[in-house]
């Protein structure tokens, strides 16, 4: 496949059509198929939201349209794939780059160059396209973006908002009219991940480019799709209407589930119009959130100070929790939650301060006896896991924690069932090494839990699960503190919302006042925008009147 | 301004000016020489340094360079060859030590000339460090590569990719340790299995991420070249490598210069033919400048100046 600067398929005008049509798809090792005679057949300037559970083929599917399966993950794949009516079945990724842009989970490990500039001409460079035309179109396309003001600037420099978007405008820089986007908004706080969907979308609209997008949180798109692809945990894959296809899918936001919940006769896909048909609706009943009675204090942390060189990651922080409690910490990228709950931990850099944890202080402990006061589950919880098998993991956790053998085992199990033992840590799924890390970290009976982002890349289903181990821990007697973005997964798990900015303590609220519907508050939960009404967060507190 | 100028400046011309002043350094024949080319260097690397990863370093030069004067004269203090008579700056005790191999002597009489010569020596070499760290603080190692001819373009992206990737490694290699200190030392914990294994396993991820992301931005594309020509190239590249191998065997053994220097130029054409035709067939484009520009023929000129001028000095008769 040739493509020349003046390729009309380029820059042809009804461009932007992509199909699979009864594509399978089986990894090297696997019995079963991850994709089954998936088709998809998607119209130009279309956006499309590609859902599933976790684990269920969702970037499987988006990386068989770009090509990257099976050429890039090994395995064997069967089936059509086209582009603009032309059949590229067999075709690399690389033949198919000027007319299909890809953006993955993590920008910043994809980058190539250190400028925005550079990063955006990577492509055109690979297509051979003269200097002087390269510039036009990079410039054409950082004003598509409205990226222009950062051109020269470092990549590296950037926050992650910017990046993906750099990421976005370099997928797009050769005039490609497909984008196929993996998850874009997974590492950003809730605006700017807002801001990054809106800004999608407007792309999509202006510059009639066809979007795919897989996204766990379903909220943050269901108004803006003309089409919803389901992916099964069977491999199957379903396409059609917004509306038809998210009231029978399993995993859905808030706002379908309130619906439901309600009994509506139809499925609303945006905000705006579910506050219109609870309001005009019968009246509800709404309850109070069912806080846990406090127990005696297990944290207590006054002035803690983390600094890096001369950046100041936190700043002064004083903060208590006591038995029974979830505390969420919420903030921006870089506010300094991840640093504060290392600093609690014990291990992380602590400049000034004084923290205690039932009467210790976690930093003058050694691991071993910190496991008995303190348990942490990083952002990476795999980074923990190191062993060929489940079964040695969580014996080695027994030995190291001076525990009981099988104890880790069966805290295991409570959290996610029963699993073989001869499973590989690395193939279990996020959620499941989440609660292998836990049960290792837990299994002394540490009176305080600290999670670092615990939803990360967890669909509906799984984040339930979490957010009822948090209680569940948090009712035997447990603080708990996890860092999120996430408003729905705080709703339903946490009592008291902190948040940072600029390693500050800007708010320490209820939750029911944290996530509240009020004009100006960008972390109202969906309920919270539905209801309108005062403290109302959670799909719990809705009743219908019998 | 100034970042401005340092940004037009071709990659390649740092290092011309890199290396005229190593070249001067080396051929120093007095303090007052080599402390200017450092002074020089340091000067030429605070006023165009960017705000680079490879920028960075100038410290750690400067403790190298340091590093090396203080252990020259330390060296010379330590090791005396001879027991010196004249201008004496300090008095030590010596101690002969005879190992059956001839007497080495410690300590003792330290001169002022030896200690000048020390000193010479050692600020020669942290001349030479400095001069060196010019290039390698200010040249985008990027854009040198981006100027590589398109028969290495692979290699070249290769480099910068790893370029991108070892501040990435140090990053997970942090979180991990920090996360190993939650999990407390077992029977079964070392540092291979709970340090190497998840960062390796991370890196090769994202090694991974990477490579797919630049195949579906087109990395790979090649343009269809005849396969004679390419078999063309191939021989040649192999006939110039033997080309050579047997020029330095026959300029080596000194049996013929005018057939050494045959061999070597024959070997440097077909080499530069087979570069020139594997290189048509990565039809690529660049958004860098690659081209040198009058300012860099400028700084070149101006380089050379200063050479012609240190070793005119230096063979005028006094």
């Amino acid at each position: 496949m040739q493509c020349s600067s003046d390729c009309s398929l380029c820059l042809g005008g009804d461009a932007g059509l992509i199909s699979l049509k009864n594509f399978t798809f089986t990894y090297k090792n696997g019995d079963e198929a991850k994709l089954n005679r998936a088709s998809v057949d998607i119209k130009a300037g279309q956006f499309v939201l590609v859902c599933g559970a976790t684990g269920s083929g969702k970037s499987t599917l988006l990386k068989a349209l770009v090509g990257l399966v099976p050429h890039f993950s090994g395995g064997t794949a069967s089936g059509v794939r086209t582009i603009d009516g032309q059949d590229f079945s067999r075709a690399m990724p690389h033949e198919t780059a000027h007319l299909i842009g890809y953006v993955n989970q993590q920008p910043e490990g994809a980058f190539v160059a250190d400028t925005v500039l550079e990063e955006l001409a990577f492509a055109l460079e690979q297509l051979a396209i003269g200097r002087d035309e390269m510039i036009r179109r990079v410039d054409a396309a950082l004003a598509a973006t409205g990226l222009s003001e950062l051109r020269n600037r470092k990549l590296f420099e950037l926050s992650g908002g910017q990046q993906q978007r750099v990421a976005i405008a370099a997928a797009l820089s050769a005039g490609q009219k497909i984008l196929v986007l993996d998850e874009p908004t997974s590492a950003l706080d809730p605006l700017a991940a807002k801001e990054l969907l809106e800004f999608v979308w407007r792309l999509s609209r202006s510059e009639g480019i066809t979007v795919i997008v897989a996204e766990h949180r379903i909220e943050r798109l269901v108004g803006l799709v003309d089409s919803v692809i389901i992916v099964n945990n069977d491999g199957t894959v379903s396409q059609g209407e917004p509306q038809t296809q998210l009231a029978k899918f399993k995993f859905v936001p808030p706002l379908i589930e309130l619906a439901h919940q309600l009994a509506w006769p139809k499925v609303l896909l945006s905000i705006e119009h579910a506050a219109e048909e609870f309001a005009r609706s019968a009246p509800h009943t709404t309850k109070r959130i069912a806080h846990l009675p406090l127990g005696s204090e297990v944290l207590n942390a006054e002035r803690v100070t983390v600094d890096y060189g001369s950046l100041r990651a936190v700043d002064s922080v004083s903060l208590s929790a006591k038995a029974g409690e979830v505390i969420a910490v919420m903030g921006e990228n870089g506010s300094g939650k991840t640093s504060l709950l290392w600093a609690l931990q014990g291990t992380g850099n602590r400049g000034d301060g004084r923290i205690s944890v039932a009467g210790q202080d976690p930093a003058t402990l050694t691991a071993t006896e910190r496991l008995s006061v303190v348990a942490m589950v990083p952002q990476q919880a795999a980074d923990l896991l190191f062993l060929p098998n489940l079964g040695d993991e969580l014996d080695e956790a027994d030995e190291v924690a001076e525990a009981k053998s099988a104890s880790t085992s069966q805290l295991f199990e409570q959290f996610s069932g029963r699993i073989d033992p001869s499973i590989h840590p690395r193939d279990l799924s996020s959620g499941q090494q989440l609660a292998l890390v836990l049960a290792m970290q837990l299994v002394k009976n540490a009176s305080l839990v600290i999670l670092d982002e615990p939803t990360r890349g967890l669909d509906y289903a799984a984040k339930k699960q979490v957010a009822q181990v948090l209680r569940n821990l948090a009712s035997s007697g447990k603080a708990v503190i996890f860092a999120s973005h996430d408003v729905e997964f705080i709703a339903q798990s946490a009592d008291r919302v902190i948040q940072l900015e600029a390693g500050k303590v800007i708010a320490d609220q209820p939750v029911e006042t944290a996530l509240e519907y009020r004009a100006d508050n960008s972390l109202a939960s969906q309920v919270a925008q539905i209801t309108k009404l005062p403290g109302v967060i959670a799909l719990q507190q809705v009743v219908t009147n019998e | 301004m100034i970042q401005k100028l340092a940004s037009k400046i071709h990659p390649s011309t740092w290092w011309v000016i890199s290396l005229a002043l190593a070249v001067i350094a080396g051929s120093a024949t007095s303090i007052v020489q080599t402390l200017s080319v450092a002074a020089l260097s340091v000067l030429l690397i605070l006023v165009f340094r960017e705000n680079a990863p490879w920028a960075r370093s100038l410290k750690f030069y400067l403790i190298l360079a340091l590093a090396v004067v203080v252990i020259r004269v330390v060296f010379r203090i330590v090791f005396s060859f001879s027991q010196e008579t004249d201008d004496i700056l300090l008095e030590l005790p010596r101690f002969e030590l005879d190992f059956g191999l001839g007497a080495i002597g410690l300590l003792g009489n330290v001169s002022a000339p030896a200690m000048l010569g020390a000193l010479l020596d050692g600020s020669r070499l942290a001349a030479i460090i400095l001069a060196i760290a010019v290039a390698n603080t200010l040249a985008n190692p990027r854009k040198l590569l981006k100027s590589a001819p398109g028969a290495l373009y692979e290699i070249a992206t290769s480099v910068s990719v790893a370029i991108n990737l070892a501040p990435q490694l140090i990053e997970s290699f942090a979180r991990v340790r920090r996360a190993r200190g939650l999990r407390g030392k077992g029977r079964k914990s070392s540092t291979l299995n709970g340090l190497l294994i998840p960062v390796l396993e991370d890196t090769l991820d994202r090694s991974l991420l990477l490579a797919a992301s630049m195949d579906a931005r087109g990395f790979g594309r090649k343009s269809t070249q005849s396969k004679g020509e390419l078999l063309l190239a191939r021989v040649l590249g192999l006939q110039s490598l033997l080309a050579i191998t047997m020029g330095v065997f026959v300029l080596l053994s000194g049996f013929s210069a005018p057939a050494a220097m045959t061999l070597l130029a024959i070997g440097a054409v077909t080499s530069v033919i087979s570069v020139r035709l594997t290189s048509r067939r990565n039809s690529r484009t660049s958004i860098a400048r690659t081209a040198r520009t009058p300012i860099d023929f400028a700084v070149i000129a101006a380089c050379s100046v200063l050479l012609i001028v240190h070793f005119a000095w230096a063979v005028m008769p006094v």
